[in-house]
């Protein structure tokens, strides 16, 4: 979470413990110390891929070919909270472009883009099973379901 | 409804998903206390009479897995609930997930008790907080109450499950797949056979079934295979849960048996098209799914009847369109995320996948140019006989029964 010129503060203790739990299971171990570690400090810096690889014994080149396959693992930096907006089928039916237009408008980015303060990171997403509640969008780990342009801000601004 | 039953729904919205003592109190685990009492034989045996099919989409009988599983030597043994459901308009195994958490361990132990595993692993899709927390949870309230860990239910039989938190890769729903995942690579299919009854998770004899299909497990073992068959449609019995999406009045899970048709799925149980306006389309069984027409409003919702017309019932995703949407865009974004979602292993769906994207965005944009059809139609048939896994082979699925059923690129056109 604090992120100063490059030179990054962790929860070390906290990161001691995911490697810790994780460390005995070898390979089986990997992707779940990615996600706990990345639970900790919102993305996978160098620093800590390098310490995956030392504990869990696997080479770096893995590491990344790992992070790089699921589109939920991040090795650059992203925004504190992050928006997945669903474009899909059901959605679109229901106006996720319009949804999605309040969402750039508001954060003044695009899909992909992170804002400048590093609080919002904005992503267009494929079905993310919630389509009864169509148009919709993760916030984090929360769901926020039939969304609105004025729905969009409204959360927006209560954040 | 006649169709319409509460089966694999049975609990839900009724029971705190949290409460073990709700879930034993409405009859829980009371399927793993009979299976505890019968021989492994005998479950599978309850199950191949019941004529369970699989309902992860691939429509595979799973007594068939269970019983090959049984019969291996190799041990370690694994039981895998494939909870990854991401195939566009399908919600249905979050619904049981958040509604009935319980339900699935229980499956899970009485699968791994028939086929002689100890370990079980449930992988969750990674977008899906809340069932991974309602499914966490009750695993420990499981270990707590001796459902799981040594000696389940005072028995000699020992047995525990870990969940695994998918990372987003629709891919990872295919089975070999999701055990690469697992095993800390990049989760991409593996060329089969061998098959993941003799070598599945960590190369060891797996039997792996979809929430839905374990959901089917306890009231088989409570009533008996015969019951179940009798139940709905021959060769098809059973409930079946319907995720219907788009542009009905009541979205959401249905359960009805696979005589249920398309016409009283949407007219009468998600009550029909706003607004008075006329249906135009239906993607049934998502974007590995087919289009059906207005005209198809009579089939059956079953595997079988929907094969006889070209189509597929896949995972049980119902999409409805009507008369207003522009079918392009929809295609648009069926072609865009194979395109996303193709993990690149085997050339023609690498490609495939994106030559058909590319075009498709151009159709959306009114360029048509002549031979379009044709290319779609030779590049869709490449992906479907070439391709190393069910990705590539039904990428062109939805689009091609487009393009047929309402004429978009002119009669005829290629072939
Ligand atoms: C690309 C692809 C994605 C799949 N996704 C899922 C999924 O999300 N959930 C699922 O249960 N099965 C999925 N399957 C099917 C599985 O490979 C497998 O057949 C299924 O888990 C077996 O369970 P069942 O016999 O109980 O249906 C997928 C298959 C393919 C080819
Ligand atoms: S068909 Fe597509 S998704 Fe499947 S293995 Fe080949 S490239 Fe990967
Ligand atoms: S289409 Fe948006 S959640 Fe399924």
């Amino acid at each position: 979470m604090n992120q100063q010129d490059g030179d990054l503060v962790y929860d070390y203790p906290a990161v001691e413990a995911v490697l810790t739990r994780h460390e005995g299971k070898g390979r089986a171990g990997l992707l779940p110390c990615l996600q706990d570690l990345q639970q900790i400090n919102g993305w996978l810096t160098p620093e800590l891929c390098q310490l995956v690889g030392q504990r869990l014994n696997i080479p770096i080149a893995d590491i990344y070919g790992v992070i790089d396959y699921y589109a939920l693992l991040y090795k650059e930096p992203v925004g504190r909270t992050i928006i997945r907006v669903c474009d899909d089928i059901a959605c679109y039916l229901a106006g996720s472009e319009e949804v999605l237009a309040e969402f750039k408008k508001w954060l003044g980015i695009g899909p992909g883009e992170t804002t400048p303060d590093g609080k919002y990171t904005l992503e267009v997403h494929p079905c993310l099973g919630y389509c009864d509640q169509a148009p919709m969008a993760l916030v984090n780990q929360e769901i926020h379901g039939h969304l609105t342009p004025e729905a969009v801000a409204t959360l927006l601004e209560a954040k | 409804m006649a169709a319409q039953t509460q089966i694999l729904t049975e609990r839900i919205g009724k029971i705190d998903p949290s409460s073990l003592e709700e879930y034993v109190g409405s009859g829980g685990f009371e399927a793993l206390r009979r299976a505890l009492t019968l021989s492994p034989v005998d479950i599978i045996y309850e199950v191949e009479t019941s004529h369970l099919i699989g309902r992860g989409g691939a429509a595979f009988p799973t007594a068939f897995k269970w019983r090959a599983v049984a019969r291996e030597e190799a041990r370690p043994k694994y039981v895998v609930c494939n909870a990854d459901e991401s195939e566009p308009g399908t919600f249905k195994d979050r619904y049981l997930m958040e509604g009935d958490p319980f339900r699935i361990i229980e499956a899970l132990a009485i699968a791994a008790y028939a086929v002689g595993a100890n370990k079980g692993y449930i992988y969750i899709r990674g977008e899906y907080p809340l069932a991974y927390q309602r499914l966490a949870h009750a695993v420990e309230e499981s270990r707590r109450a001796a459902y799981l860990g040594f000696n389940v239910g005072g028995s000699d039989f020992c047995f525990d499950i870990e969940l695994y938190r998918g990372a987003g890769a629709y891919v990872c729903g295919e089975e070999t797949a999701l055990f690469e995942s697992i095993e800390g690579k990049r989760g991409q299919p593996r060329l089969k056979p061998p098959y993941p009854v003799t070598h599945g998770l960590f190369n060891k004899p797996t039997v792996i079934n979809n929430v839905e299909t374990l959901a089917n497990i306890p009231p088989i073992i409570l009533n008996g295979g015969f019951w179940y068959r009798s139940l709905g449609v021959h060769l098809n019995p059973g409930p079946k849960l319907y995720a219907v999406s788009g542009h009905v009045r009541r979205p959401g899970v249905y359960e009805a048996t696979m005589d249920l048709t398309l016409r009283d799925l949407i007219y009468e149980l998600a009550g029909g098209i706003p607004g008075g306006r006329k249906l135009q389309a239906v993607l049934v069984g998502g974007a590995a799914g087919a289009f059906l027409g207005p005209e198809q409003l009579d089939v059956a919702l079953g595997f079988d009847s929907l094969h006889h017309i070209g189509a597929t019932l896949g995972s049980g995703a119902v999409m409805v369109m009507d008369e207003t949407v522009d079918l392009w865009q929809v295609l648009r974004r069926v072609t865009r995320f194979f395109q996303h979602e193709s993990c690149g292993k085997c050339f023609p769906c690498q490609l495939g996948t994106q030559r058909q994207a590319e075009i498709v965005a151009r159709l959306a944009e009114g360029e048509i140019r002549p031979g379009d059809k044709a290319l779609l139609i030779d590049i869709g048939l490449t992906m479907k006989d070439a391709s190393l896994c069910g990705l590539g082979q039904t990428a062109s699925n939805a689009l091609l029964s487009a393009c047929d059923r309402f004429s978009l690129l002119g009669e005829g056109g290629g072939q």
